[in-house]
């Protein structure tokens, strides 16, 4: 969805508003200010528009990351946006709350543009604290599987293989060094026994909610069955991975 | 700073009461104020009476502060959520139902029951829906199988009730049915 807006930014200016200063500050693209007298376009429009804004990208990404077992290929260039998008509402809110005769009804629209990037920022912060909580669980796999590395963020790699060696160091210096040499080691395989790597658990049951049509995928049990549009099944998470990876399902 | 343990296996009620509180609504402001830009768009301008649309979570707000009326979405009357619950005790599916009616009817109720008509009759149908509906997710547990289990027209809330004992019970199931297959290719042949 492209903001095309742009006509409106030479519009005359009324008088001071939050509007107005929003339109002096910096440009940036992805910032829809418009200035819209016309009534009825700019309903339809807003409707349009919050289908699908970095925002609520970013609430879909969440609730994937919430309920996948694994951890997902990290949003970046997504979140850098909206943090962006976050402090320059913060300069603007910062630069009215600075001047002294604004009116009430200014620092209503101050108070909503708060509570809305505290709404941004919440969700943000839940999304990197539930990858934070994948990344220290499943650490050494993570840092044993290069596969996994292009998912990451430079960061958060490098905190996955920190954490999983200060791990690996405490066991040894608490415990393992005192144990007879054959029982030191922590990546054995026994028969039987769970894994001592623990790594995420891909057939675990998910909701999956179709977002397109999707193509045919395989069962466990071998067949083959396609999702509609609109669709909700609960399935295990490596049937569902790929259309998951490629957007054409969410996790609900 | 990771996510603390009780939010690890699923999203909470609130959680999702925050997801639907972005969806649109009308309004019916009884103040007027510029067209301003928030990160999901820009909203605006308000004048009053013209009819507007904003995110539910800005509704909320006007009208907690009675800023505004909100007017409820075609499914939140009577007569609708009537039909919808005779369908419901009447046919054996789920009726179809907006994915995240129980979070939005439980915010309008809140916080502006004086818009919708007889609120105390909305309020004791949604809850017959539900209780109907619960019963038929719980029919619905003796269809669980290993492979898919398809929910038509299940909701938000709905899916985050039976979410832990589902996702269990099929985990249970997979664990059972995992062992067969290298044998029964000897079957076969």
């Amino acid at each position: 969805m492209s903001f095309d807006w742009d006509d409106d930014f030479n519009a005359p200016i009324a008088g001071p508003s939050f509007v107005d200063r929003a339109r002096n500050a910096p440009e940036d693209d992805d910032f829809p200010i418009a200035d819209d007298f016309g009534g009825g376009r700019a309903g339809i429009l807003a409707q349009d528009v919050a289908e699908d804004t970095p925002f609520q990208q970013l609430i879909r990404h969440w609730l994937n990351e919430r309920h996948a077992p694994d951890i997902l290929p990290g949003q970046e260039l997504l979140l850098g946006r909206l943090l962006d998008h976050i402090r320059k509402q913060s300069n603007d809110v910062e630069l009215l709350r600075a001047d002294p005769d604004s009116s009430e009804e200014e620092h209503f629209r101050i108070m909503l543009v708060q509570t809305e990037i505290e709404r941004v920022k919440f969700v943000i912060r839940s999304y990197i604290r539930t990858r934070l909580h994948k990344i220290e669980k499943y650490a050494r796999h993570i840092a044993t599987t290069p596969e996994i590395h292009e998912r990451l963020s430079k960061a958060e790699l490098d905190h996955a293989k920190r954490y999983a060696k200060t791990v690996e160091y405490h066991f040894t210096q608490s415990v393992l060094q005192s144990l007879p040499p054959e029982q030191r080691k922590l990546d054995e395989d026994v028969a039987f026994m769970p894994p001592m790597i623990p790594a995420p658990d891909k057939l675990r049951p998910v909701f999956a909610h179709a977002l397109v049509d999707c193509p045919p995928m395989r069962l466990p049990d071998g067949s083959a069955t396609e999702m509609q549009k609109g669709q909700i099944s609960l399935t295990p998470y490596h049937v569902v991975e790929h259309l998951l990876l490629r957007g054409e399902v969410a996790l609900v | 700073m990771a996510l603390p343990p009780s939010l690890r296996t699923s999203v909470t009620p609130p959680e999702l009461e925050l997801v639907a509180s972005e969806q649109l609504v009308e309004i019916i402001p009884l103040v007027s104020m510029e067209r301003t830009a928030f990160i999901s768009g820009a909203y605006g301008p308000l004048r009053p009476p013209t009819k507007c649309k904003m995110p539910l979570w800005m509704a909320s707000n006007l009208k907690l502060k009675k800023k505004c009326h909100i007017v409820p979405p075609t499914w939140l009357n009577v007569e609708f959520l009537q039909d919808r619950l005779t369908q419901e005790t009447t046919l054996p599916s789920f009726s179809e139902m907006p994915f995240r009616f129980a979070e939005i009817a439980k915010i309008l109720l809140d916080v502006a029951p004086d818009d919708l008509q007889n609120p105390e009759k909305l309020r004791t149908l949604l809850k017959d829906i539900r209780e109907a509906r619960q019963a038929k997710s719980r029919e619905g547990l003796s269809k669980l199988d290993p492979n898919e289990l398809i929910l038509q027209n299940l909701c938000a809330m709905e899916i985050n009730e039976i979410r832990p004992f589902f996702v269990r019970g099929m985990a249970v199931l997979t664990q059972l049915t995992r062992e067969p297959p290298p044998v029964e290719p000897m079957d076969e042949t």
